[in-house]
C-alpha cells in the first residue's frame, strides 16, 4: 500500500465525517432525526461488518450485543439513577462481558454452527428479557424521558431531547466506530483478521493464535454494537425487548450486505439506503416490504458485493 | 549436546490406522534432512506432529532440549519451527506483498505496542528481502492467486523465510514443478540451509540424493533406515521397500 493510497483513504473517511457534520445545517427537521438514527444504526452495522466482512464470521445474534448496551444503560438509568456518562460506561461494560462470554463458548464452532450458536444464545437472551418482565418491562419496554438531566460541558447545557445534541452525539459515536474500523482493518491486526477469513489453518501455521484473534474481533464487534445500543437508548429514550429479537440481528446483516460486506464505508451506505427505501416505500404503499424485497433481488443480481463492494470491483480497487 | 530437534517414541493413531509408531528421530543443526518413503509411510504425519499441526497420541517432541509436545502450532512458529504445505496454501485473494507481510509481521509483533502500530517501513524491508530471495519482487502487488503455479510455490517459500525459521519443514516442495523450476528451487533450498536447518519431505529421488546431507526412510509409520544419500542408495531394505530396485 503506497503513501498516496493511504492519504486518499484517510482523506475520504474524514471527508465523510465532515460531510455528515455539515449536513445538519441543511437538513429539514424530520430528516435531521432520521439521519441521527441512521448514524447510530450504522455504528451497529460497522461493528457487525468487522466480524462478518473482515473476520469471516457470520453471526445471527448481534441483537444480543446491541441489547446488552441498551439494557446496561437503560436499567442503570431507570433503577439506579445513573446519568448519561456512567450509563454509557455501564452499557459498554455489559456488552463487553456478554461478548467475551459468548466468544469463549461460541467460537469453538465455525461456519453454520457459529451462526446457529449465536442465534440460540441471542434467542435465550431475548426470552430472558421477556421472562424477567418485572424488571425489564418486557416487550412493552420503558422510557427514560425526564430521568436524564442535561449534560453540562463548561457553560453549555446539552439536553438529549434537543435535535442538535441528538445529531452530534450520534455523529460522535458513529465516527468513533467508523474510524476505529478503518484503523483496525489497516493495522497488522486487521491483516491477521482478513487472513483468518481467507484460510484459518494457514493463519495458524503462520504463528497466530487464531482463537485469540477471533475473540478479539468478536469483542470489538460486540462492543461497537453495544455502544450503538447504549447511544440509541440515551438519544431515543426507549428500552424494549424488540431490540433483542432475531429480526434485529438480521438487520445489520442486511445493511452490511446492501452497502458492501468487508468495506469500511458499506455499513453507512447500506443503513442509509435501507432506511430511506423503507421510508419512501411506506409512504406510497402499506406493503413496503415488497419494495425492500425488490431492492434485495436487484442487489443480488447486479451488485452481489453490495454497493460499495461493487464500486470497488468496478472502479476503485483502492477502497478499504 | 542435545540435537536441535528430537522426537521420543512419537506415535499418532487415526482411528484404526497407526500412521506413525514409536518414532525416535533426531535432527542436528544445519542439516538438510530428507524424509522419503512410499505413500502412506507417515512422512507428512511425522512432520505435522513436529510442527504442531497435529498432536501425538503418545510420545514427545523436543526442541533444543525443551519439551514442546503440548505447545500449540502458533507457539512453535514463534520458536522458529515453520511448516510449508504440501498443497499450495497461500492467500489467493490477497496480494503477494500482503501474503509475505502476514508472515513477516509475526516476527515483528513481539509486544502489544508493536501489535497495534508497526512501522510500515520495517515491514516493507522484511517483505522485500524475502521476495528478493525467491525472485518475486517484481510481482509484489499482484494478487497471489494470479501467479503461475511455480511462482505460488516460491511465494510459499518466501512466506516461510519471512518467519525466519530455525527449522524449515518443506512438504513436497517440488511437486508439480517443471524441471528448470526444480533446479532453481534446489539452489534456493541450499542457500536457505547455509543459515538454517531443513526438513524435506520429498518423492523426487534425484532431488533428495542431490540435496540432502542425510536421509531418513520411513515405511508403515516407522523409520526403516537412516544415513547419507550414498548409504541409503546401497541399503538392501530400502531398495526392496521403496526404490523398487
Amino acid at each position: 500500500m503506497s503513501r498516496k493510497t493511504t492519504s486518499s483513504v484517510v482523506g475520504l473517511h474524514l471527508a465523510i465525517v465532515l460531510a455528515l457534520l455539515g449536513l445538519q445545517l441543511v437538513l429539514p427537521p424530520f430528516h435531521h432525526t432520521m439521519v441521527a438514527r441512521i448514524m447510530v444504526l450504522a455504528a451497529y452495522a460497522s461493528g457487525y461488518n468487522l466480524l462478518l466482512g473482515y473476520t469471516g464470521l457470520m453471526s445471527l445474534g448481534h441483537s444480543m450485543f446491541f441489547a446488552s448496551g441498551m439494557y446496561g444503560t437503560g436499567l442503570t438509568v431507570y433503577y439506579l439513577g445513573f446519568q448519561a456518562p456512567e450509563a454509557l460506561v455501564a452499557g459498554l461494560l455489559a456488552s463487553v462481558l456478554v461478548s467475551v462470554a459468548i466468544g469463549l463458548i461460541g467460537l469453538r464452532t465455525t461456519g453454520v454452527s457459529f451462526l446457529i450458536v449465536t442465534m440460540m444464545f441471542s434467542q435465550a437472551f431475548y426470552l430472558a428479557t421477556l421472562y424477567f418482565n418485572e424488571i425489564t418491562l418486557g416487550d412493552q419496554g420503558f422510557v427514560l424521558s425526564g430521568r436524564l438531566s442535561p449534560l453540562e460541558v463548561g457553560r453549555l447545557r446539552l439536553a438529549f431531547a434537543d435535535p442538535t445534541v441528538k445529531y452530534n452525539v450520534a455523529l460522535a459515536v458513529f465516527s468513533a466506530c467508523f474510524l476505529l474500523s478503518l484503523w483496525l482493518t489497516r493495522s497488522p491486526i486487521g491483516r491477521v483478521l482478513v487472513a483468518l477469513r481467507e484460510n484459518e489453518e494457514r493463519t495458524r501455521l503462520l504463528g497466530y493464535n487464531t482463537f485469540a484473534y477471533k475473540l478479539l474481533a468478536l469483542v470489538v464487534s460486540g462492543t461497537m454494537s453495544g455502544a450503538a445500543g447504549s447511544t440509541y437508548t440515551l438519544l431515543f429514550s426507549y428500552v424494549g425487548s424488540s431490540f433483542a429479537s432475531t429480526l434485529f440481528s438480521i438487520y445489520p446483516l442486511l445493511w452490511t450486505l446492501l452497502g458492501g460486506v468487508g468495506t469500511t464505508i458499506g455499513p453507512l451506505v447500506g443503513t442509509s439506503l435501507m432506511t430511506y427505501i423503507v421510508d419512501v416505500a411506506s409512504g406510497l404503499t402499506s406493503s413496503y416490504l415488497m419494495a425492500v424485497g425488490a431492492v434485495l433481488v436487484g442487489l443480488v443480481l447486479w451488485f452481489p458485493a453490495g454497493v460499495v463492494g461493487g464500486i470497488r470491483t468496478r472502479w476503485a480497487s483502492w477502497l478499504p | 549436546m542435545s540435537p536441535l530437534l528430537e522426537t521420543a517414541a512419537l506415535s499418532k493413531r487415526f482411528g484404526g490406522l497407526q500412521a506413525v509408531q514409536g518414532v525416535d528421530f533426531r535432527l542436528e543443526q544445519g542439516e538438510i534432512r530428507a524424509i522419503i518413503g512410499p505413500n502412506g509411510a507417515g512422512k507428512t504425519t511425522l512432520v505435522s506432529l513436529i510442527s504442531g499441526r497435529l498432536s501425538p497420541t503418545s510420545g514427545r517432541v523436543l526442541f533444543k532440549g525443551r519439551d514442546i509436545t503440548t505447545l500449540r502450532a502458533w507457539d512453535r512458529v514463534a520458536l522458529g519451527i515453520v511448516y510449508t504445505f504440501q498443497i499450495t496454501s497461500i492467500f489467493k485473494s490477497l496480494s503477494v506483498f500482503e501474503n509475505v507481510a502476514l508472515a513477516a509481521q509475526r516476527r515483528l509483533m513481539t509486544s502489544l505496542r508493536k501489535r497495534i502500530g508497526l512501522r510500515h517501513s520495517t515491514l516493507v524491508e522484511r517483505v522485500d528481502a524475502a521476495l528478493v530471495k525467491v525472485g518475486l519482487l517484481e510481482v509484489r502487488e499482484q494478487p497471489a492467486g494470479a501467479l503461475p503455479y511455480g511462482h505460488q510455490r516460491l511465494l510459499e517459500v518466501a512466506m516461510a523465510l519471512a518467519l525466519r525459521p530455525e527449522v524449515l519443514a518443506l512438504d513436497e516442495p517440488t511437486q508439480g514443478l517443471a524441471p528448470e523450476e526444480i533446479a532453481a528451487l534446489c539452489q534456493l533450498i541450499r542457500r536457505i540451509a547455509s543459515t538454517g536447518t531443513i526438513l524435506l519431505v520429498e518423492h523426487n529421488v534425484p532431488v533428495v540424493l542431490d540435496l540432502a546431507t542425510k536421509v531418513t526412510v520411513m515405511d508403515k509409520g516407522a523409520i526403516l533406515a537412516e544415513g547419507t544419500p550414498g548409504e541409503i542408495e546401497a541399503h538392501p531394505d530400502v531398495q526392496k521397500a521403496y526404490l523398487g530396485l
